[in-house]
């Protein structure tokens, strides 16, 4: 019987031996990539492109996003590069929520030609944690939001948990709650709707100049209430309206609560652009949140901000460029006043040295030119900007550093440059 | 076959975690060709199912296949290994297959085209050979095929725009072996390399 056993036991140790080992082989995406790249279609040309069975002009497709119907748009004409495809496929299944995508070839009007269907497959209904925005800065340490997001059809319900030290003069640690319909009766009209509670830290030097300058009030704790409605005007622009009725509650005890009540719109455009040899990417925003006693509100104030940004791609090489101006007329509360010396803005900057109440004008511009190494890229940049309020001159400010991309995942080593000494900041972390 | 030795293959068979499908008898030759020992196996049809109808909507599908030799049956003890990676796809306009064996670097690989199912089966078993050198020459030998599609959906969804999917991450660690990933395990012999020589010479002379 002890032969009879050892042979069991080799019988059941081979099996599993194997399968330990066989996924261990080297491969996984690599090796995806590289079975695509010898697929025997790639030598046709892409004659067409559907997405179950409908063309893209048809509507069915109305509601796709400018930047994938671009994409989609750029592959006819092209060769069929099953990478792309497969890229395009993940990037379908991700931007329109989708259980799974995956690419059909079929034969075109002539030899030579193919058409390209995206067979889709909805989600009924569909449920995930996210992990949208991370990041460990060495001066402001975490940042982090977990998201919690319910899908069914054009519905979406998020609720997030956050600390945030980055985006703002305080640290706002709390929770979110979305609701989003990304069709309202029609493509053209969105709806959403958000309840933000979240607990203020102050930092001493925030609270100390508050002191010192008066007629400032800082909040530990803030409620936010904002409807909005989007309507897709032309498919790389979009306007929003809503409202934010903001409730604040003061640090001082007996302080009745404060009401930062205003009315909200914005104007967004984002157009790519693709050619066999370049891809370009423009972007433009405007918003505004106009605070009005007639909305009951306790900080009548306008807050304007507009950014721009354009990025080309060439090869390996990319050029990125980058502003931002803002101003406040009014009095605002302070989670609406400018910050410069963030992950994104004068990188490796104190924001408390800058201003530790913020401000109420800003400029900032940033350009990068990167390089793609392997898998990911290497970028240099430089950032100059100013923040200000009318009484004080506006001083520029610089920053330079290096940078390295891999999808979503950033290391960032940021020198503010200030006379007579270098002090690095060191930024990692995903989606800043 | 002994019943001892129906029971330990009824055992190896039964605790492979995943499905590895088509194991017969005759199913697996092994036989020597110039410095190789190579496989065939006649009955051995995995360009079917849904890695068939992935090639045939245009797609790539990667298999990895990994041929051995043992001393006995299920021993864990291998005495020569062959592991490589093959892609397929096949050609709307022709409907003809495409495969190459993928290498460590772009310039190692080498492809065959314009092929039947079957001869892309064959080529692709052709390619998994045992250097004759590594082949015990005094002792009988088994062997082993393993082979097995590339799940592509393993890789996506993880990461994207958004940020890290922990629902999926979830679903890959906690999930076992994919049930619809197709495998194949096929054993033969015992073996011994002077039978196989004389065949090949027989077969020479042929």
């Amino acid at each position: 019987m002890a032969f009879s056993r050892s042979r069991f036991r080799h019988a059941l140790a081979v099996p599993i031996l194997l399968s330990a080992l066989v996924p261990r082989l080297p491969g996984g995406q690599s090796l995806q990539r590289a079975a695509a790249e010898t697929n025997v279609n790639q030598q046709y040309v892409i004659e067409s492109v559907s997405i179950s069975g409908a063309q893209l002009d048809d509507s069915e497709n109305a509601n796709l996003p400018g930047a994938l119907r671009e994409r989609l748009n750029s592959l006819v004409g092209a060769r069929c590069d099953m990478n792309v495809l497969n890229e395009v496929s993940d990037q379908l299944r991700r931007e329109l929520h989708l259980r799974a995508v995956s690419q059909r070839l079929l034969r075109g009007s002539q030899p030579g030609r193919i058409r390209v269907n995206f067979e889709i497959e909805r989600r009924p209904a569909s449920f995930d944690i996210a992990v949208p925005k991370f990041l460990y800065h060495s001066e402001q340490k975490f940042s982090g939001e977990v998201d919690a997001i319910v899908r069914a059809a054009h519905n979406s319900l998020t609720l997030g948990v956050t600390s945030n030290g980055d985006d703002l003069t305080e640290r706002f640690t709390g929770v979110a709650v979305r609701y989003e319909n990304s069709r309202l009766g029609t493509d053209r009209v969105r709806f959403g709707i958000e309840f933000d509670d979240f607990h203020e830290q102050w930092r001493p030097s925030t609270v100390a100049t508050a002191q010192e300058e008066g007629g400032v009030d800082l909040y530990h704790a803030r409620r936010n209430f904002a409807p909005e409605f989007t309507f897709v005007l032309a498919r790389p622009l979009t306007v929003s309206v809503g409202a934010s009725f903001e409730q604040m509650e003061s640090r001082i005890p007996g302080q009745p609560d404060e009401s930062a009540n205003a009315i909200t719109a914005g104007l967004r455009y984002n157009r790519e652009f693709e050619d066999a040899a370049f891809q370009q990417q423009f972007g433009a925003s405007y918003s505004l949140r106009a605070g009005t006693r007639a909305l009951g509100s306790d900080y009548p104030y306008s807050r304007h901000m507009f950014t721009v940004r354009y990025e080309f791609r060439s090869g390996k090489q990319l050029a990125r460029e980058e502003f931002l101006g803002g101003m406040i007329a009014g009095y605002a509360p302070m989670f609406e006043r400018f910050v410069l010396g963030s992950s994104e803005t004068l990188r490796g900057w104190d924001r408390y040295v800058i201003d530790p109440l913020g401000g109420t004008r800003v400029v900032h511009n940033s350009i990068a030119y990167g390089y793609q190494i392997r898998e990911g890229t290497a970028e240099v940049f430089y950032d100059a900007g100013s923040l200000w309020e009318p009484t004080r001159q506006a001083k520029l400010r610089h920053s330079v550093g290096i940078a390295y991309r891999q999808g979503i995942f950033v290391l960032t080593m940021a020198f503010p440059v200030v006379e007579g000494r270098i002090a690095p900041v060191f930024m990692a972390g995903m989606n800043y | 076959m002994t019943r001892r030795k129906l029971i330990v293959a009824l055992a190896g068979a039964g605790s492979c975690c995943a499905l590895a499908r088509g194991v017969s008898a005759g199913a697996l030759a092994a036989r020597l060709d110039g410095d190789y020992l190579r496989i065939t196996a006649p009955h051995l049809n995995f360009l079917s199912g849904r890695p068939l109808e992935r090639l045939k909507d245009g797609q790539s599908v990667a298999f990895i296949g990994q041929l051995t030799i043992a001393p006995s049956l299920n021993s864990v003890v291998v005495q020569a290994r062959s592991v490589a990676r093959f892609a397929f796809s096949y050609d709307i306009w022709e409907e003809r297959f495409s495969v190459t064996k993928m290498g460590e670097r772009p310039e190692a690989r080498h492809s065959a085209s314009h092929l039947s199912a079957a001869q892309a089966e064959n080529w692709c078993l052709d390619n998994l050979a045992i250097d004759r050198s590594a082949v015990p020459s005094d002792q009988p030998f088994y062997v082993q095929l393993d082979l097995r599609a590339e799940d592509p959906r393993d890789q996506i969804g993880i990461i994207g725009d958004p940020g890290i999917n922990i629902t999926r991450l979830i679903e890959l660690f906690g999930r076992p072996a994919r049930s619809a990933q197709p495998r194949w395990l096929l054993n033969s012999g015992p073996y011994r390399l002077a039978d196989l020589k004389k065949s090949e010479v027989r077969s020479t002379r042929g």
